[in-house]
């Protein structure tokens, strides 16, 4: 009975668990937390997810099988790890999560078209995502190549304070992983000076206060396993010239990077190699962020991305709660010799609000891209789909 | 910027926010109804009875504590650390007398508490309690509560019972002063007109059970 009341009092509403049947042998889910879906081209997912109490959705174990190909391990575990919204005044700076897993909003079917709700709050769905090439025949039809595109959703929203974040962690047809979140509900509606912010409403009395939603993801890439995983970056010299050069730097170490014109990273394990040879990767590219740089004591804004070695405590980029570790991904990212690495990628959007932005607000996203490089020796789904021509 | 800790001032307005969205309450329903279920996969989240089963091993030691209210369960969740394979599930406390908080480890199998750990200025979002603890110490404040009660009125005719009849949500606040060693929420707080208080500035903190407005 003692226990029965702690529970009531303190359980995460979104947490409770969902009625399970027994996982297939092989599989480490169980329905309704195991997702695996085969799209139209033979493209293949497979993944884990979970509502956690702090991080809200969860995604776990995710393998990708390209078409005719064996599967392959991507993340460990991949969620959102922080939402930093520090107003342009200077006051407030929230640190939105929270209690993501009790914050989440019940989904209707409205909200997940055509899709599956997994207990209340998560939607798994597909949808299209346009062409996945085009290639003209040149008259010859025969020759011509076109196929649409799909791909996997599973999305949780959650409801902070005025704001709804809907997170979606979006898997393609093309082995690509693009995590994001959109920023929609209501803004603020704190009053500031001009200077920092923009008259909404009638005339120029209510200025709107700007604001950053600095927005941090954790994933633990383990690359056909967790062992020999590499992450490296890339950049291009050359300025001004017509020559580009490539410099390619091996993080053997925990570092703190910047984004930078043409700049990329990779995770790649050298052991596990395509039909060419070449190892297999997935490549991270952040190019779509605002670069919030704030004080001092804020110096996990200083970074665009980190990478550290695993740390089960390590979980959030800023108020990590527990007593084990640090508090943030800044400090995490020390000097220690990276054997496993995890990723951590800031993205910034800084709103400045306009009319439009009357309730409900549009849907502003930010996130980004996780590709494939050289996991198949070529286009996977080059003779699949329903749209490619007859072999 | 200037931040101080001033009680006098504090003024509360309504910010001008027509609100669509809701904050929901209600359980899953399919949880309860179920009664025997497979054993969990690797990759399952905490049923419910290893949630049941992990609080109450990591609550044996500090039921007396926890009677008195020094020491609050803030909530359970899976362990997630790829090294163990056994299923295991972290308690998160929090000790009011000592301001620490105190993570115990349980593994299912064994039934038994495998590793705490306990640190200061570590702050795990607040819980639903809490939340509500936090708004009855606002509603407590001699000026703030009736600035509240006045909103609430305003905004749906009708008197405010308890803080429960407010759609709360709290995230921490450890920027400034005592908060930064103290457990301090910063709350939103909704009205039944969808118009969100402007509590922005008040900061109510749970360990000296005071309200402080900030300044800025
Ligand atoms: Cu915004």
């Amino acid at each position: 009975m003692f226990v029965h009341l702690l529970l009531a009092g303190s359980l995460a509403v979104s947490g409770a668990p969902l009625a399970r049947t027994a996982a297939a042998p092989g599989q480490p889910c169980s329905a309704p937390y195991l997702i695996d879906e085969r799209l139209p081209n033979g493209a293949r997912w497979r993944l884990c997810w979970e509502m956690r109490t702090i991080e809200g959705l969860t995604v776990g174990r995710v393998a990708y099988t390209p078409p005719g190909h064996q599967q392959v391990g991507v993340l460990r575990s991949g969620a959102l790890a922080q939402i930093h919204v520090p107003y342009d005044s200077g006051e407030p700076r929230y640190h939105d999560i929270g209690s993501l897993g009790s914050a989440a909003v019940a989904l209707t079917e409205a909200d997940c078209p055509g899709g599956e709700r997994r207990g209340q709050y998560t939607c798994v769905l597909t949808r299209a995502r346009g062409h996945a090439f085009l290639k003209d025949g040149f008259g010859d039809p025969a020759e011509r190549r076109s196929a649409q595109g799909r791909e996997l959703v599973v999305l949780s929203a959650y409801q902070v304070g005025w704001y709804t974040y809907i997170a979606e962690w979006i898997f393609g047809d093309d082995g690509s992983i693009t995590p994001r979140v959109g920023a929609t509900g209501s803004l603020a509606g704190t009053t500031t000076a001009p200077k920092h912010g923009w008259p909404i409403g009638v005339g120029r009395k209510h200025f709107e206060e700007s604001h950053s939603h600095n927005i941090f993801w954790r994933m633990d890439f383990d690359i056909g396993g967790k062992a020999r995983d590499v992450v490296e970056q890339y950049d291009f010299s050359g300025n001004r010239t017509k020559k580009r050069s490539m410099i390619r730097t091996t993080l053997t170490r925990e570092t703190k990077a910047l984004n930078w014109p043409m700049r990329w990273w990779r995770v790649v394990d050298p052991r596990v190699r395509n039909a060419d040879g070449h190892a297999v990767s997935w490549e991270i590219n952040n190019s779509g962020s605002a670069e919030y740089r704030g004080p001092s004591d804020e110096a996990f804004t200083h970074s665009d991305v980190y990478v550290t070695q695993y740390r089960a405590c390590e979980r959030l980029a800023t108020m990590n709660p527990s007593p084990r570790c640090r508090t943030s991904v800044d400090a995490y990212a020390g000097k220690e010799r990276v054997k496993d690495p995890v990723l951590w990628v800031n993205v910034g959007f800084h709103h400045v609000a306009r009319d439009e932005d009357a309730d409900p607000m549009p849907v502003h996203w930010q996130g980004f891209r996780v590709t494939p490089r050289d996991v198949t020796a070529r286009n996977p789904a080059a003779s699949a789909g329903p749209s490619a021509p007859p072999q | 910027m200037r931040r101080s800790w001033v009680l006098a001032g504090a003024t509360l307005s309504a910010a001008v926010v027509a609100g669509t969205a809701m904050f929901l309450s209600g359980g899953e329903p399919q949880a309860s109804q179920v009664q025997r279920q497979p054993p969990p996969a690797p990759g399952d989240p905490l049923s419910q009875d290893e949630v049941r089963r992990a609080t109450e091993v990591a609550t044996a030691s500090s039921r007396a504590h926890m009677a008195s209210g020094r020491i609050e369960l803030l909530y359970v969740e899976r362990e997630d650390d790829k090294a163990q394979d056994d299923r295991r599930a972290e308690a998160y406390l929090y000790d009011y007398a000592d301001d620490a908080l105190i993570v115990r480890t349980v593994d299912l199998a064994e039934g038994k508490v495998v590793e705490e750990s306990k640190g200061r200025g570590v702050q795990p979002p607040p819980s639903k309690r809490e939340e509500l603890r936090a708004a009855e110490l606002l509603l407590a404040h001699p000026k703030l509560g009736k600035g509240v009660r006045a909103e609430y009125k305003k905004a749906s005719g009708r008197q405010l019972r308890t803080a429960a009849d407010l759609q709360l949500r709290g995230l921490i606040f450890r920027d400034a002063g005592a908060c930064r060693t103290h457990r301090c929420v910063r709350l939103f707080v909704r009205l039944p007109d969808g118009r969100f208080l402007d509590t922005s500035r008040i900061v109510i903190d749970l360990s000296a059970k005071k309200v402080q407005t900030l300044e800025w």
